[in-house]
């Protein structure tokens, strides 16, 4: 049994890892909460954020514009819009016109949506099969409390992505607009006799949800120092196992389910031989494992069949 | 009725020298006269009126010998192809992803049970021939037909997951075993790490090896076309077995399954019965095309068994016919060979077929062959 | 009243949802032969009823027995084997199969070949299904002469009217003992529903023996099949009777009509 630092030293990394994940889980719950469609290519959409902050980055470098302070909000910014932009765009293309189908379909068109994204970026990003270094510009350095590291880097990270979480609160729970959602996640009916313009809902959700997809992506790249064109695929499945193990739907059951899915995984890759490299191992198996006996997860989801 | 033989056997010649044509050419004025021939042949098919029709018509009054015609052809394929070894791999290869697709389409296309773990099945099929030919001696033969059952076993670890679970749920559950594979394949020291197992012994099936060049009414072929033989078998008698299998009181309970799980079990239908049916069956033939693969390139890797594969055996399925059995043969004929012929569009592959699936599902979801009504012939 | 034996006895059946009471202590007994018709305002469990007969939902109280046998904690494709057949509220056809498929798969649980033989002896399988879709051709004949020609057409290009049958013969090929409606009449005209009488007349003719319980909203036709109604509110069985007593029951009216209206 590892002494307790090194547990709690694996805890803070695991909240870290968290507060990424359930960014990108809150999207997933949105989806379904908006448009019953579980968006399997949101994972390859946190990777477009990451690559879309990557090449905004590069080009401020070279512009002689890398300094933290200038460089960050405007990667996140321009990364935000674009990737939010893409993400309404699938949804125009492949998500909304396959919502009457069977499930079955949409499911198939956004995997292969994600295939055609993630192929693209390796096709089209310079040597895009690569692990790209992700520039560092956060400050270095740290501190020790009772025991368990803690960089500055991470305390960083952490504020954006609680930022984050605020305002996604802020949004959902305060604006016009977020009314709109969550009128159109329990009632599409009665939110359009209200007057509710559903596309318009659902495309900001979309927008909304790849944003927040964009921030992870950026995050996830400053956290490891590099990004690479497959990190959508094992975003995208803890994402939305989180959002599962959360409830589909319920967008504080995603974020508690992405912290608990990043304190899990980092946890059991310390306690057990040869974790790390069997870490996302033990990712999909706990995925697996929670699908099958609680798939409603813990705080509940909104469906139920009516015979 | 000669005229409906004469049609059909003339169509059927037509595309096959169209076919041998496409791969075979080589100097533009071929490849010239190749491309348009074959937009000829489309127009006429498109433009002339009931030209569709009658042909189609003919096919079906006269199924045994356009059937009959096919196998000659097929068999004479290699004959045709002997100039190029690499395209009687290449037709091999489509054959095993008939195998692959008859499986994996049972489970999704007829009983609506998502897999995308086919590429761990397939490895599954591999892998087992690699360890039990390397490691433990076996001779090949032995090891591809005892390779898919491991493939089946397997495949019970998912039982639970395939019964409790559907739809979104089941797919993230099957990505995720095939992930489990790959990393597990990649790390452990008995399947050989990232290199895999190498040497596996080339099938030898009475005497004769296959790696030595078979002669066919009197012409020398490539040592391909043993493998290519013995995959036409492996493809005909999968096909033959799942089309009866579609075709039966299995198929109906499973399509009823599939749209319907309440009424089924209203009749009389046992879901768990009909679901792990499906499943088993369909990693059998997914995992018998893994362990041919295996003795075919003589190694086994864990790049050739990912996620990525998955979605290929995927679109086989989706451009073809969900549910389809002609579907899935004619989805991986088109879909194994393009990419090798036009090499140019190779690196692009994946994305194309991406591409393809996504607009496929929007505006022609039933695949290019759609499953037809049941007859029970 | 007859004294046939009854075929099922329902006694104190209790279902809940969560904190919902969707059935409270009901208790049925439908003898052989006979028709029952359900009534009862949307909500009153009627639905529900059916779904624990059928073994969709597990009852939190009560028993079920069917020719003697108790259905508690049996799977739902085990009762339908046991001679239990139904339709359903919202028809629950597979449109993209044929209308012979769509009436065959009633027959599975009596099928007598197997994957081997589906294979192998193809021969015998082809000849049990020959006399399976000559038994389905029977049926739809009953009540359209047209539908065995257009067996091989999928189901979704049949009219409404036709569609309710296929799902009713669907049923019946089952050659079950009894026979579940569920609103068989739902989103029909008076054309179609007096077609539709017509059609469970025909039914009653054809299976003398078989026992039926009907739900429908439309008292004409519960009034010309029933042979007795039982009615539904709020999960409890009001009251039970003649069709006449039940339309003059004060508490059935006041299901329907509420409490000032039903005195009026």
């Amino acid at each position: 049994m590892p002494p307790l630092e090194l547990l709690l030293q694996q805890a803070w990394n695991g909240v870290m890892l968290g507060v990424m994940y359930a960014l990108v889980a809150v999207g997933f719950t949105l989806f379904f909460g908006v448009l019953d469609v579980i968006h399997f290519s949101h994972g390859d959409i946190f990777m477009l954020g990451a690559f879309a902050g990557l090449t905004v980055l590069v080009g401020l470098k070279a512009a002689g514009l890398g300094g933290p302070l200038l460089a960050l909000p405007l990667t996140f910014a321009a990364s935000i819009l674009v990737t939010g932009l893409v993400g309404v765009a699938a949804e125009r293309v492949c998500v909304k016109p396959l919502a009457r189908a069977s499930p079955l379909m949409t499911l198939l068109a956004t995997l292969s949506l994600g295939l055609v994204i993630r192929e693209s970026v390796l096709i089209f990003y310079p040597r895009g099969a690569d692990p790209k270094p992700f520039p560092q510009l956060l400050p270095q350095g740290g501190f020790e409390v009772g025991g368990v590291a803690i960089r500055y880097e991470s305390l960083v990270i952490l504020g954006i992505g609680l930022a984050a979480m605020v305002a996604v609160d802020r949004v959902i729970n305060r604006t016009k607009m977020g009314a709109a959602i969550r009128a159109v996640a329990q009632e599409p009916e009665a939110a359009q006799m209200m007057g509710v313009n559903l596309d318009r809902t659902v495309d900001a959700t979309f927008f909304l949800g790849s944003g927040l997809a964009a921030v992870a992506g950026i995050l996830s790249g400053l956290y490891y120092s590099e990004i690479h064109f497959i990190m959508g695929i094992t975003g995208g499945v803890i994402g939305f196992s989180a959002a599962a193990i959360g409830g589909l739907g319920n967008v504080y059951g995603a974020i508690v389910g992405g912290l608990l899915f990043g304190v899990l995984q980092t946890t059991a890759a310390a306690l057990i031989p040869r974790g790390s490299e069997f870490r996302d191992v033990v990712a999909f198996a706990v995925v697996m494992l929670f699908l099958v006996f609680k798939p409603s997860g813990i705080l509940g989801e909104k469906s139920v069949e009516r015979v | 009725m000669s005229r409906d033989l004469a049609l059909v056997w003339l169509a059927e010649a037509a595309v096959f020298t169209l076919v041998v044509a496409g791969i075979l050419a080589e100097r533009p004025w071929a490849l010239g006269a190749t491309g348009a021939a074959i937009v000829a042949a489309g127009a006429l098919v498109r433009f002339v009126p009931r030209l569709g029709t009658t042909l189609a018509g003919a096919f079906a009054r006269r199924r045994p010998a356009a059937l009959g015609a096919g196998v000659v052809l097929a068999l004479a394929l290699p004959l045709a192809l002997r100039s190029s070894p690499y395209w009687t791999f290449v037709a091999t290869l489509a054959l095993l992803y008939v195998t692959i697709g008859q499986g994996l389409n049972l489970q999704i296309g007829t009983a609506g049970v998502i897999n995308l773990a086919g590429a761990a099945f397939a490895g599954l099929g591999g892998y087992s021939v690699g360890l039990l030919t390397v490691a433990a001696g076996w001779p090949s033969w032995l090891a591809v037909l005892v390779g898919p059952w491991v493939a089946v076993a397997v495949g019970t670890i998912l039982f639970v997951p395939i019964l409790k679970t559907r739809g979104h749920y089941l797919a993230l559950v099957t990505i995720a075993f095939v992930f489990i594979f790959n990393i597990l394949m990649n790390n452990l020291e008995f399947t050989g790490g990232p290199q895999g197992i190498k040497n596996i012994p080339t099938l030898r099936l009475l005497g004769h090896a296959f790696t030595t060049k078979p002669v066919l009414a009197g012409v020398e072929l490539p040592s391909h076309a043993n493998f290519y033989y013995a995959a036409l078998v492996m493809a005909g008698l999968t096909t033959w077995v799942l089309r009866r299998l579609h075709d039966s009181w299995l198929g109906l309970a499973l399509n009823t399954l599939r749209d319907d799980e309440i009424a089924a079990r209203c009749c009389g239908v046992s879901i768990t019965r009909g679901k792990l049916l499906a499943f088993s069956i369909g990693n059998f033939f997914i995992g018998l095309g893994g362990a041919f693969y295996a003795v075919m390139v003589g190694f086994v890797s864990p790049p050739d068994f990912d996620f990525g594969y998955s979605l290929v055996m995927l679109s086989v399925i989706i451009i073809g016919g969900v549910d389809s059995i002609p579907g899935v043969v004619l989805g991986a004929c088109l879909l194994v060979p393009l990419p090798e012929r036009f090499r140019f569009l190779h690196e692009y592959r994946l994305l194309l077929y991406g591409v393809v699936i996504v607009v496929m599902l929007l505006y022609r979801p039933q695949g290019l062959w759609p499953a037809q009504v049941r007859r029970y012939r | 009243m007859s004294v046939s034996p009854s075929l099922v006895e329902v006694a104190g059946l209790t279902v809940r949802f969560g904190g919902l009471v969707a059935l409270d202590g009901v208790d049925v007994v439908v003898a052989e032969g006979e028709t029952v018709g359900v009534i009862g305002p949307n909500g009153s469990g009627k639905t529900t009823f059916f779904n624990a007969l059928t073994g969709l939902l597990v009852p939190a109280a009560g028993e079920i027995v069917f020719l003697g046998r108790r259905l508690a904690g049996l799977e739902a494709h085990a009762i339908a084997r046991l001679g239990i057949a139904r339709t359903f509220q919202a028809s629950r056809l597979c449109l993209a199969l044929s209308v012979f498929d769509n009436i065959l798969i009633g027959m599975h649980a009596g099928r007598r070949t197997g994957v081997v033989d589906f294979v192998v002896r193809r021969g015998r399988f082809l000849g049990e299904m020959r006399t399976a879709i000559e038994r389905v051709s029977h049926l739809l004949a009953l009540f359209n002469g047209d539908l065995p020609r257009r067996g091989f057409e999928r189901v979704g290009q049949l009219p409404q009217i036709d569609r309710r049958r296929v799902e009713i013969c669907r049923a019946l090929a089952a050659e079950p003992k009894l026979l579940l409606l569920d609103e068989p009449s739902a989103g029909m005209n008076p054309e179609e529903t007096a077609e539709l009488m017509r059609d469970l007349q025909i039914v009653r003719e054809e299976m003398p023996g078989l026992s039926v319980v009907i739900i429908e909203h439309d008292m004409f036709v519960i009034e010309g099949v029933s042979q007795r109604v039982v009615a539904f509110n709020y999960g409890r069985k009001i009251a039970e009777g003649s069709f006449a007593e039940i339309a003059g029951h004060e508490e059935v009216r006041e299901a329907y009509l509420g409490k000032e209206a039903a005195r009026a």
